[in-house]
């Protein structure tokens, strides 16, 4: 029963997934949609699994002292972080509006011309934008806070900080003539995936580290090509050529020299790179037909565990 | 003890050496650019011209399936294809495949739609464009876990794979440029700029050719081989690869951006690393030959 199950199941939904896309009918394509919707939720899960397989496969050598144990710590640590950062705390504290509106008679030079006026009360590093003027930072040079004259009516006001990770007010006042609105906004910090935290530790942390590990592949592929790329025979020689053309060609240089490199290039990518592209692909293809043949028919079983 | 004949001492010279000619040649062309002239090739301006047919009105999907290690190849490429689509009054829907990306997403959508950006590009003379308003001119889905799955539920339905809402909760019934916009064939054009997997690969194989999607890739240079197959057999309506592509994309907006400029560290850098081949290989036929005569 332990192995009959999932295999009676893995036969079912694979024979399912392969005849769905024969059928147009509704009640499949439901069944589909929910079955893509299960795909989904356990894709997700698999997070969870990664979270526990981290701690389970680095603790113990964390406690053993194996080789290299403190850049298990850091790992662990940075892990740990970006989950703490990318939950919304300030869920626990924050609520209601993220402004409030004080309305007040005006006795200026805007009443008397049949206007209102919006007064933003924010501080200085925050950006607003009434109507369709341009954004503005909410207090002036002298720390005056912005004042917009608008026709009476609907106004839509947007203050937000300049930089991610903060709440936004944006509303739509309803502001009457010879009148004053006092918006008071200060964008509170947010925490989760857009808040202030995870996207400091993402602009400052993993995204620098992330490209510096694309961008030494440049350095390391001139010390290979130094070291490792030679015309050994026949195979090695026109790979090695291809490989010359192909790189002039790609960068501006190549149609600087001549537009016949740049022909040759273009097409050494489309005839013999596509050629053999084509039949990487399709026997791949082939190759994953025939393993999911073999798992939906039952014969392929690895998957299911040793016991 | 004799001395190493020189073919061995370079074989066997500090590597560090090479890693600082590789440095000058990024760095040098950006302080002193050369400024070769840049020719689109058939690829970019056969993307070029798909976007060109949108009409104003038209909705057009860019899944930014990418993380900021790519960011240099395939920025410049979304700069230009987003000016391109906003001055042609064309509505846009972002979303992405990847988790690495939605900060990085969401500032670009800061940056670039949000912002009118022919300011942002010297000396440009085109059409202006102006500032895209969240829910009226653009929506942001965000992102979904489920990598070929979620394409799957895209290209079914993408209403169910999104719950319905945009990333901000506003649900897609009060955003009028989504009525109409049910499954991934609704959209006039799919702009995908991708990374690697989930990507470009993965929306052919699961939704293009089971839609007729109409669908454009930018693509890094190392993805382009794998991705030529689909061009070739009209699948993507046009193939922009790597930096070299985006200066010619943007030489076909108009524009003079990041990847103009970097064209000249295409240039410098393929240099090096080709006389890094021509001088390993001269090294070592010279020392091949010399250890023949020593042994003879």
């Amino acid at each position: 029963m332990k192995k009959t199950a999932p295999l009676v199941l893995g036969i079912a939904v694979g024979l399912y997934a392969c005849a769905e896309f024969y059928i147009p009918d509704w009640h499949v394509r439901w069944l589909t949609q929910e079955l893509q919707t299960w795909g989904t939720i356990l894709a997700a899960f698999a997070y969870i699994l990664g979270g526990v397989n981290l701690i389970q496969v680095n603790y113990p050598k964390i406690r053993r002292r194996e080789r290299d144990w403190q850049y298990k710590i850091v790992m662990v640590v940075a892990a740990g972080m970006m989950l703490a950062a990318g939950l919304k705390w300030h869920k626990l504290y924050q609520s209601g509006e993220a402004g409030t509106v004080a309305i007040a008679d005006d006795h200026g030079g805007a009443a008397a011309a049949g206007k209102a006026t919006i007064v933003i009360d924010a501080p200085a590093d925050v950006m607003v934008k009434v109507g369709a003027l341009p954004a503005q930072p909410a207090r002036d040079a002298a720390g005056k806070p912005a004042t917009f004259v608008v026709d009476a009516g609907k106004v839509p006001v947007r203050v937000y900080n300049r930089i991610a990770g903060y709440r936004d007010y944006d509303a739509t006042l309803e502001v009457a003539p010879a009148k004053i609105a006092t918006v008071s906004v200060d964008p509170a910090m947010l925490w989760g995936t857009k808040g202030r935290v995870y996207n400091w530790l993402y602009d400052h942390v993993f995204a620098p580290c992330n490209a510096t590990m694309f961008a030494l592949l440049a350095f390391f592929v001139v010390s290979a090509a130094f070291r490792a790329f030679r015309m050994r025979n026949v195979e090695a020689t026109l790979l090695l050529g291809a490989a010359i053309i192909v790189m002039l060609a790609a960068a501006p240089i190549g149609a600087w020299i001549s537009d016949d490199l740049v022909d040759l290039g273009q097409w050494i990518l489309d005839i013999p790179n596509n050629a053999g592209r084509r039949a990487i692909m399709m026997g791949a293809a082939i190759g994953a037909i025939a393993t999911s043949l073999r798992i939906v028919l039952g014969l392929e079983r690895s998957h299911l565990g040793a016991d | 003890m004799a001395k190493a004949h020189w073919t061995e001492r370079l074989q066997r010279f500090d590597r560090r050496w090479l890693f600082l000619v590789m440095g000058l040649a990024i760095i040098v062309p950006l302080i002193f650019p050369l400024g070769l002239p840049i020719k689109p090739g058939p690829m970019t301006k056969a993307a070029y011209n798909a976007v060109e047919e949108l009409q104003p009105g038209d909705v057009a999907l860019i899944s930014l399936d990418l993380d900021p290690a790519s960011t240099p190849e395939l920025e410049p490429f979304y700069r230009a294809v987003v000016l391109q689509l906003k001055r042609k009054h064309v509505k846009i829907v972002v979303t992405t495949t990847w988790y690495q990306a939605p900060p990085l997403v969401e500032r670009w959508i800061r940056e670039a739609i949000e912002q009118p950006l022919a300011p942002t590009y010297p000396g440009y003379d085109g059409a202006p464009d102006g500032a895209y308003k969240k829910n009226v001119d653009y929506v942001y889905l965000g992102f979904r876990e489920g990598r070929e799955a979620t394409i799957l539920r895209m290209g079914a339905d993408l209403r169910q794979t999104f719950d319905g809402r945009a990333d901000d909760g506003t649900p897609f019934d009060k955003i009028p440029m989504m009525t109409g916009i049910k499954q991934l064939k609704d959209f006039k054009l799919l702009v995908d700029v991708s990374a690697g997997y989930p990507g470009a690969k993965e929306y052919v194989q699961y939704v293009q050719s089971r839609y007729g999607l109409h669908m454009i890739v930018s693509t890094t240079a190392v993805s382009l081989t794998d991705l030529t197959p689909y061009y070739q057999t009209g699948q993507l309506d046009g193939l922009v690869g790597g930096l070299a592509a985006a200066a010619q994309y943007e030489k076909l907006v108009g524009v003079t951006g990041t990847a103009t400029a970097g064209a000249d560290v295409l240039n410098a850098g393929h240099g090096v690393v080709i006389l890094a081949i021509v001088l390993g290989n001269l090294v070592f036929f010279a020392g091949r030959r010399a250890r023949k005569r020593g042994a003879a």
